[in-house]
């Protein structure tokens, strides 16, 4: 249809002016002319439509006013620095927003169902449908362009926490590296320290600071340097202070640790014992298997043995035997030669 | 992992700053000309970590390469230097023993101290060579550290106990074989025996 709208309302009205005054036929009110912007016309033959174009309108109101806000909280996202984080507002804004954008996309739905009972109505106009279409996809862009700028906002506060965070943690892991520089540099000549040494060396260095200048055994320079630091030593010496006591603490957790890292080893160590005394009773087993069967073997290879030297006796002593047989059965024979001869 | 100086000073509150009692330090692996300057860097450090540690507390910081350990005892404060592999708690027991050691030998005559004291202490430079190794401060890392051993040592004794094993098998195996054999020969030589009498 285009974005090149033609008021027409001023021809339109003469018209219907003059139609009246002629008195013919009510003229249809057919849309013919393209009048999307008319939301002026409270006219009955229009209620839908104007009740459709009322709904538009407050879904753009509505769109503008949510991307004014989005807008607000980008800045505020923006603004924000480690020491005046405006959490609470920034969360409270985004709450609003996503609860706008969430009662737009239903208005928005809802919108687009009019649209379509519109078209199911049968009686329509192409310009309505069309004016219809437009105004939908209109609105649609503008609230996903507000969406995104929402998401965008969303990702950079993100991106802006965990920038704190971690310059927080350089901050908090770096202060007894950066606190000592500060110490070693700030104690050239420990005699003018006049103040006790209290464990809040931050009291120190503040009466350090008019005597430092006074004198100047070594180097000035020194000094300048850790006049200028100590105002920013102070903050990390507190917080040294503070870790102090976490780190009582880990020494005797490590402590702990380790005694229950040697209590596990031993543990270990006896099941180990106790799996190398069943191995060792099991093969123990073996053994004496390996014993019984040695044994058996001896006996059968000595019994065997001795019937093998029977044998071998019977065999030698058998010969003798025969000897005397064939003594015997030549003396029959001389005795027969004796009978016969 | 190694110790760069170890000393003992007396922090005590109402003084300016800690005297030094006594101090052992390694400097073999520097420069010879920078020796001297890192002595006087360590006594500085030394102090200043004293005076800065309260009483009946621990402290350890890092200080570009080195971490500075500082136990204070009611006054008598000792402070070692090492790289940042010599593990804390050993470093601790350490100074827990020089304190002792100290407290023992000299009792209670370093409190009247006023000004460093120069006299070397043989002990701490016993036990500066003596504590390179961390294993020796600390009882606890010894027995861990034994008790690995012990338990490679044993995983390798069931090793060998399976082939043993696996061995004992075979050897089973044959000696079964073998008892059999002895009887088939055993009745082989019986067979002989009986049948042939006559002959």
């Amino acid at each position: 249809m285009g974005s090149t709208f033609r008021d027409r309302t001023a021809e339109f009205h003469s018209l219907s002016q003059t139609l009246k005054k002629i008195g013919a036929a009510i003229p249809s009110v057919h849309q013919a002319e393209s009048d999307p912007t008319s939301s002026k016309r409270s006219s009955p033959p229009g209620s839908s439509r104007s009740e459709f174009n009322k709904k538009a309108s407050q879904i753009g109101l509505r769109i503008h006013e949510t991307s004014q806000k989005t807008a607000r909280l980008s800045k505020l996202a923006k603004e924000s620095s480690i020491f005046n984080d405006r959490t609470l507002e920034i969360q409270e804004l985004t709450v609003l927003i996503r609860n706008d954008i969430t009662g737009l996309n239903m208005a928005l739905s809802d919108l687009q169902t009019l649209q379509n009972m519109e078209i199911a109505d049968g009686s329509y106009s192409h310009d309505k449908v069309g004016h219809y279409t437009a105004v939908c996809d209109d609105l649609k862009t503008r609230l996903m362009g507000a969406t995104k700028q929402f998401q965008d906002v969303l990702t950079a506060r993100s991106e802006n926490m965990k920038a704190h965070e971690n310059r927080k943690q350089l901050f908090s892991a770096k202060n007894a590296a950066v606190d000592n520089q500060n110490n070693a540099k700030a104690v050239p000549e420990p005699p003018p320290w006049s103040s006790s040494s209290t464990p809040s060396g931050s009291l120190q260095q503040q009466p350090l600071l008019p005597p430092v200048n006074s004198g100047a055994p070594s180097g000035s320079q020194l000094r300048r340097r850790s006049a200028i630091e100590n105002a920013p030593s102070q903050q990390m010496e507190m917080s040294m202070l503070q870790q102090t006591v976490p780190r009582q603490e880990s020494y005797s957790q490590n402590r702990a640790v380790a005694l229950h890292s040697v209590e596990s080893t031993i543990t270990e160590l006896s099941g180990i014992f106790t799996h190398l005394a069943t191995m060792v009773t099991q093969q123990g087993e073996l053994a004496i298997r390996i014993d019984d069967n040695m044994d058996e073997s001896l006996v059968n290879v000595e019994g065997a043995r001795s019937a093998l030297l029977q044998h071998l006796t019977r065999i030698s002593s058998n010969r003798w035997l025969m000897i005397k047989i064939f003594a015997v059965i030549i003396l029959f024979l001389i005795v027969f030669l004796f009978f016969v001869a | 992992m190694k110790i760069t100086a170890l000393l003992v000073l007396k922090a005590a509150p109402e003084t300016t700053d800690p005297v030094i009692l006594s101090n052992a330090s390694d400097v073999s692996h520097f420069g010879y000309f920078q020796r001297s300057s890192v002595k006087e860097f360590v006594v500085f450090v030394g102090r200043t970590v004293a005076s800065r540690t309260p009483p009946s507390q621990r402290q350890s910081v890092q200080h570009e390469e080195y971490k500075v350990h500082a136990y204070n005892r009611n006054g008598l404060c000792a402070v070692g230097f090492m790289d940042d592999h010599y593990p804390v708690r050993s470093a601790f027991s350490l100074l827990n023993q020089v304190i002792d050691e100290y407290q023992k030998s000299f009792g209670e005559t370093w409190r009247s101290a006023k000004e460093d004291s120069s006299q070397p202490w043989p002990y701490l430079a016993d036990a500066l060579t003596k504590f390179q190794d961390p294993a020796e401060a600390d009882k606890l890392l010894k027995i861990q550290r034994e008790l690995d051993e012990t338990k490679i040592i044993l995983h390798k004794t069931i090793d060998s106990v399976l082939a043993r094993g696996e061995k004992l098998d075979s050897l089973v195996e044959k000696s079964s074989d073998l008892s059999m054999a002895s009887q088939m020969f055993y009745k082989q030589a019986k067979k002989t025996n009986s049948c042939c009498t006559i002959l």
